[in-house]
């Protein structure tokens, strides 16, 4: 089991330790540990999983920050890293967002979390639900309360009823004056475009976020109308596996606000909406670079926040780049951006330019790839479409809604 | 005016940022001690306290030694305050250990608040008290514990599930049997929150205490899907190692290679349709047989183990160990387990749905696998570092059946955002995956990663062309043509970026087309061709000197490189000094072996070639090549001794032979280096490559027993506190009396020896008994069991007496009241043997010893040991001798003479 959480800034300071069993880790294995990180050069970047010559080491980086865990014995390692992981998204739930300051600046609340979320290298309470009643989140008002009188607690003195039913993410006695609840589909496209143009693949990850602000302990339906085109799906421990295997329905009590009631995949579609051309030709030191985008597929809503990103080769030593449509920004690391925003529907966006390849090199050998990114509101890509959404045991009716967006998630051109 | 302006701007962001930071405890972490801590830790209000406590942990947050504050802070802990009680927790956490005296003042409040009201105050008091970590108040920790684990609240339960571990960690021999016996209640729980809680105890404290689990196994099954993500993780691993140890393994999984029968098809004695559709089955997914069955022995023994024991199983005859196999498809036990992890495939949390993956991979009928393979793909889109830990893990599954993930192969591809080693790890999957069909596509990919702006992965990439190459030679020559366009003088003039990252990609695309070429030259004599022109371009020196070689050990195929290679040679003779030394080595032998196979017409110029490099290479500044030069020399002299034969020699001199089989010999296959170390999925160690503490196989298949399970319900503590008894007591079906003896007296072992000879036969495996004064080692087990089923106990126990009169020293009259009921006594049931000496610190000498099935006859209150001795160098032993240390008698030696 676990032995000790540090947490790192992205200058290598330690900036807490909680140590969670009686052995006791010291901290000079974090220096270790970012001696490791610093000696690798870029692409190499640390493994998750390490084995220093003491212990062996779980990381995860957040934002800038570094959670390490350490352990002595044989623990299945996604159990570290999987908590590392909750521990990263409750912080940064708490305290609005991670970064160095903001950890020292509620260095308390960080700590009384760790020791609600680990006892003893185990995981105790990691659902935010019940963690929010046990320890009050930061706010503006608690803020300014303990400005005023100097004596505001974080630390609630009543055990959260969740803790004891059978439905432990839901806050019980929940009471809403409006009883609203909206089911929003978020997809992300992957997609990866050879050097020949063709579509290698093509998948939808996608998310059903529900938001729901309902009172008392609401039981919940949601269906499909096309289940089948599913591949695979993920659930949030408040579905019921039975309703599922036998009927693919989804069944259950939701947790109060916004959480991810499933994830899915839908593998081997045929149509990207956006089309992105990469052209390089070299000869003699310079090297013309072209890339056209355009609507291929008419997705039906508008093509919005289109960027495409790529990273000069090492031995480029400078580039001139301009587009007819949008601005083009090459950044220190090399890292060249051309935002386009929607795409204009009477000329079809093109960034065109040269770049100087350093001296002595006649040829471009490597190609870059073009990541392309872009949002459509309104339409959920994979085609999977809601059938309906029953609610019971509601003391008032509710109000419902339903959305739907597409980003592009891995989706890579390569040239 | 700039400089003004400026300074206003600093102090506006220093004023926005205080304004931000106002109301949290920033000023605490970053000024700690500007006031001093002590008069606030007396203050009367709470507000002080917490604020002298915040500085305290904000000086623990970075590291500073602040314990001497302890006495005034744990008198805090009286507070009624909650915030300041949290506080003065995490403190006393923090430092407890090391000030246990004061510590001890602590324990009154905790006692009072375990009997709070409030269930929150209640379940932190036990938390702390708990993880205050002295022997001293341990009693007081267990009461407290076993009255928490009775506690109506949920969260107090968990509280106290968790509680248990810190107590076991205080290793306290007498609080062994109450904890195990806490873990039984929690176990049983109502609330799956609990049972997760009590399942990481149970992981912790005892995991190889199954029958507590056997008590539940239905239950827990059934909650498995309410119990927590975390707990999830934990049980699953526990209820897998149950069934395997109770029912055995599936004969239809993965693990059915163990199956000795599986593989040679001529001793297949059971011709059932049964073993036949397992056959089948088996061929669709699997290539290398030999591997699943490592990975398998492995999962069972642990590859450190196993590496050691590799001709043993060989021995172990097919009817033990088919005993140990059931039925996945008709075993409701194994149905159950299969059943209840399934929907957990769909888990949100990525260690649960691989600890599920683990137990179908394990334990599923091999058609049945295929189940996991898309919840272990979905993982891929979880957290870069999960992502890792997964492919780790994939890679395993898809080396050892390939057709698992055959037809995902563009979940694979790479992403250009993937680390390096997730791009690596990809690599290698996708090449073990690569079948006929789906061959095409990934060389299209290939196409595309090499021109990768990494070079690293571009390098790698080569490599998995060479591999893919090998594995399906239809299509060797298509890669040959991708590799030689890389290694194609325009190519390797025109490259970019630091030359390092090129030569890597050049010498692997050689060293790929090196391997190709091995296996079937004739028909890549184009090839070779092609890489010979190709040498006045390149001028990495590794890669020079590969295609040297290259020219040298094929210098007689076909047509045209016969006429190609001495030309080069004497190219390449000329620049001789200015090479690099590798390439020199290279330009020697092959220099050599063009000698060596040159017909009459050419012999004449091969002769002058090596002869003008050997004369260089003998005024060489590295030593190493002079050395060379003279051996090779002297190795051919009859090529250059002044009177020697104009024409080539007779090919019977003894030199020459040594020559010709030297160079002339073609390679053999460089034998395979898989890595063999496989652990369980999901596994620490599968992950970093060695067992880490705490590892532990599967158990021994069917180990646990009906009478264990039996035993185990009556004194769970027994079982835990000696793991032998676990076996010594397989014999007991109803009554455990002598195992009771053997733990109370464990100590006493040493008093007794039991030594034996074995004479190294194949059956040993199978001897129960082997005693130095029974002429038929091997029948005693056939004696024992005849006479049982006859149900003369009487005449056994005589006959026993006798054995152990040879084999103990102090034979005592035998007890007449000695119980003994007797079950089953087969082969199946078998003593767990322990390993003494091992043959590699013993000089060859094993030594194992097991508690011996029978009760002592001398006195209940001793233990017979059986000792074995096996010679397993090649030479006789003598003289061994086996002493009693402990004993005061110094008669208590034997010597045992060996005549192997």
């Amino acid at each position: 089991m676990l032995q000790c959480i540090f947490l790192l800034s992205d200058s290598g300071e330690v900036m807490l330790e909680k140590q969670l069993t009686g052995h006791r880790v010291d901290r000079s294995i974090c220096a270790w540990f970012w001696e490791q990180s610093i000696s690798q050069p870029d692409s190499l970047k640390v493994l998750p999983v390490i084995a220093s010559p003491t212990h062996y080491l779980f990381q995860i980086v957040r934002e800038g920050i570094t959670f390490l865990a350490c352990t002595q014995v044989e623990m299945p390692p996604l159990m570290g890293i999987e908590f590392l992981c909750r521990v990263a998204d409750v912080l940064s739930d708490y305290l609005g967002g991670l970064n160095e300051d903001v950890i020292k600046d509620n260095f308390v609340i960080v700590y009384e979390l760790l020791d609600e979320m680990i006892d003893n290298g185990f995981p105790l309470t990691t659902e935010p639900n019940i963690l929010r009643d046990m320890i009050a989140p930061p706010n503006i008002v608690s803020k300014m309360l303990s400005v005023v009188t100097g004596n505001t607690s974080n630390v609630s003195d009543t055990l959260p009823g969740a803790t004891s039913s059978c439905v432990p993410w839901r806050t019980t006695q929940l009471k809403h004056a409006n009883n609203d609840v909206y089911v929003n589909l978020v997809e992300e496209m992957d997609a990866i475009i050879n050097s020949d143009g063709v579509l290698v693949k093509c998948e939808i990850f996608g998310v059903v976020e529900v938001n729901s602000h309902l009172s008392g302990i609401p039981d919940l339906t949601l269906s499909f109308a096309n289940p089948s085109i599913l591949n695979d799906v993920q659930f949030h421990p408040c579905v019921r596996f039975r309703p599922w295997e036998s009927e693919q329905i989804l069944s259950f009590v939701p947790p109060d606000g916004l959480f991810k009631l499933m994830s899915y995949r839908v593998k081997k579609l045929k149509n990207t909406p956006v089309y992105v051309k990469p052209q390089i030709s070299s000869e003699s030191g310079t090297c013309r670079l072209s890339v056209m985008v355009g609507i291929r597929n008419d997705p039906g809503k508008v093509v919005d926040s289109l960027v495409v990103q790529f990273r000069l080769p090492h031995s480029v030593s400078s580039a001139n780049l301009t587009a007819n449509h949008g601005t083009v920004n090459i950044l220190a690391d090399k890292t060249c951006s051309w935002s386009i925003g929607r795409i204009p529907k009477d000329k079809a966006p093109q960034m065109s330019g040269t770049l100087v390849l350093e001296e002595g090199i006649e040829q471009l050998q490597v190609k870059p790839t073009f990541q392309v990114g872009f949002k459509i509101m309104g339409v959920a890509l994979s085609g999977l479409k809601l059938n309906k959404l029953d609610l019971k045991n509601l003391p008032a009716p509710a109000h419902k809604g339903f959305r739907a967006q597409t980003e592009a998630g891995q989706y890579e051109v390569r040239s | 005016m700039f400089t003004q302006f400026s300074t206003t701007a600093e102090n506006f962001s220093k004023a926005s940022t205080m304004v931000f930071r106002i109301g949290t405890d920033a000023h605490l972490y970053d000024d700690p001690d500007d006031v001093s801590i002590s008069p606030l830790l007396d203050s009367k209000f709470d507000s002080e306290k917490c604020e002298a406590l915040k500085r305290l942990l904000a000086l623990i947050a970075q590291g500073l030694d602040v314990s001497n504050y302890f006495p005034q802070v744990v008198k805090n802990v009286a507070s009624q305050s909650l915030e300041v009680k949290k506080l003065v927790y995490l403190y006393l956490l923090h430092y407890a250990e090391r000030r246990p005296n004061e510590a001890l003042l602590s324990i009154n409040i905790f006692q009072r608040d375990l009997g709070d009201q409030n269930p929150l105050v209640r379940a932190w008091a036990l938390r702390t008290m708990a993880g205050i970590r002295l022997h001293v108040i341990s009693p007081l920790v267990l009461v407290a514990v076993r009255k928490c684990a009775r506690d109506p609240s949920v969260y107090v339960r968990k509280c106290a599930a968790n509680a248990l571990p810190k107590l076991h960690d205080l290793r306290l021999e007498e609080n062994a049997s109450a904890i195990i016996e806490i873990i039984g209640i929690l176990l049983n729980d109502n609330s799956p929150g609990v049972v997760g809680a009590a399942a990481a105890a149970f992981a912790s404290i005892c995991p190889t205490n199954l029958p507590l689990i056997g008590r539940n196994y239905k239950r827990l099954c059934e909650i498995l899907p309410d119990v927590e993500e975390w707990g999830q993780i934990i049980l699953i691993g526990i209820l897998l190692r149950y069934v395997s140890a109770r029912h055995g393994l599936a004969k239809e999984s993965i693990m059915s290679s163990l199956l000795p029968n599986i593989f040679s098809s001529e001793k297949s004695s059971e011709s059932d349709t049964d073993y036949f559709e397992i056959k089948k089955t088996y061929e669709i997914g699997i290539q290398d047989p030999e591997l699943v069955a490592t990975v398998s022995r492995s999962y069972l023994a642990g590859p450190d183990k196993q590496l050691l024991n590799l001709n043993d199983s060989d021995v172990i005859s097919p009817d033990y160990i088919s005993s140990r196999f059931t039925s996945s498809k008709s075993d409701e036990n194994v149905k159950l387990l299969l059943q209840c992890t399934s929907p957990l495939l769909w888990s949100r949390n990525s260690a649960v749905v691989l600890a599920a993956a683990g137990v179908h991979w394990i334990m599923a009928p091999m058609e049945e696998i295929s189940k996991i393979v898309k919840p272990l793909l979905f993982l891929l889109r979880s957290s870069d570092a999960s992502k890792y830990v997964v492919l780790c893990n994939i890679q395993v599954f898809a080396k050892v059946m390939p057709s698992l993930f055959a037809p995902n192969v563009e979940d694979f591809f790479i992403s250009s955002s993937d680390a390096y080693q997730v791009k690596a790890l990809k690599l290698e999957i996708l090449s073990s995956i690569a079948t006929d069909a789906s061959i095409s596509v990934i060389f299209q990919e290939f196409q595309d990663y090499v021109r990768d702006p990494d070079r690293r992965f571009a390098a790698d990439t080569v490599a998995a062309i060479g591999l893919c190459a090998k594995k399906n030679p239809q299509v060797a020559n298509t890669c040959v043509e991708g590799l030689l366009a890389l290694t194609s003088p325009k190519t390797v003039n025109s490259t970019s970026g630091s030359m390092d990252d090129e030569a890597m990609v050049l010498i692997q695309a050689i060293t790929s087309i090196k391997d190709i070429v091995k296996q079937d030259p004739v028909s890549h004599e184009n090839a070779i061709i092609i890489l010979i022109r190709n040498l006045d371009a390149i001028k990495v020196p590794v890669a020079r000197a590969m295609i040297v070689w290259i020219a040298g050990e094929y210098n007689s195929i076909g047509n045209i490189i016969p006429k190609m290679v001495p030309v080069i040679l004497r190219f390449l003779a000329r620049g001789f000094p200015s090479e690099s030394i590798e390439t020199k080595y290279q330009i020697l032998n092959a220099a050599v072996k063009v000698l060596l196979n040159s017909k009459e017409e050419d012999f004449h110029t091969a002769k002058s070639i090596l002869n003008y490099v050997l004369e260089l290479a003998k005024f060489d500044l590295n030593y190493d090549v002079r050395d060379r030069a003279r051996v090779l020399r002297k190795l051919l002299s009859c090529y250059f001794s002044s009177s020697g034969p104009a024409e080539k020699p007779d090919n019977n001199e003894i030199r020459l032979l040594l020559a010709e089989h030297v160079f002339g010999d073609k390679t053999k296959p460089s034998t395979k280096t898989v890595n063999n170390r496989f652990y369980l999925p999901g596994s620490l160690s599968q992950i970093v490559f060695h067992a880490a503490p705490g590892y532990e196989p599967l158990p021994e298949p069917c180990s646990l027993t009906e009478s264990d399970m039996v035993k185990g319900l009556e004194e769970p503590a027994q079982a835990e506190a000696d793991d032998s008894d676990i076996d010594s007591g397989s014999l007991n079906e109803e009554g455990s009396y002598y195992s009771e003896d053997s733990v109370t007296t464990s100590t006493g072992i040493d008093d007794e020896s039991a030594a034996s000879e074995s004479d190294n036969n194949d059956n040993n495996t199978d001897s129960l008994i082997n005693f130095s004064d029974v002429s038929k080692p091997q029948e005693g087990t056939n004696d024992l069991s005849e006479l049982m089923s006859k149900g003369a106990l009487e005449s056994w126990l005589d006959d026993n007496d006798n054995d152990n009169r040879g084999s103990s020293q102090n034979v005592a009259e035998r007890i007449p009241s000695a119980r003994i009921s007797i079950g089953d006594i087969s082969t199946r049931i078998k003593p767990k043997v322990y390993t003494l000496l091992d043959p590699t610190y013993g000089n060859g000498l094993k030594v194992m010893y097991k508690y011996s099935s029978e009760a002592s006859t001398i006195s209940p209150s001793l233990v017979s040991v059986d000792t074995f001795f096996e010679n397993c160098s090649s030479e006789p032993m003598s003289k061994l001798s086996m002493s009693n240390e402990d004993s005061e008698s110094s008669d208590q030696g034997r010597y045992i003479y060996l005549s192997i």
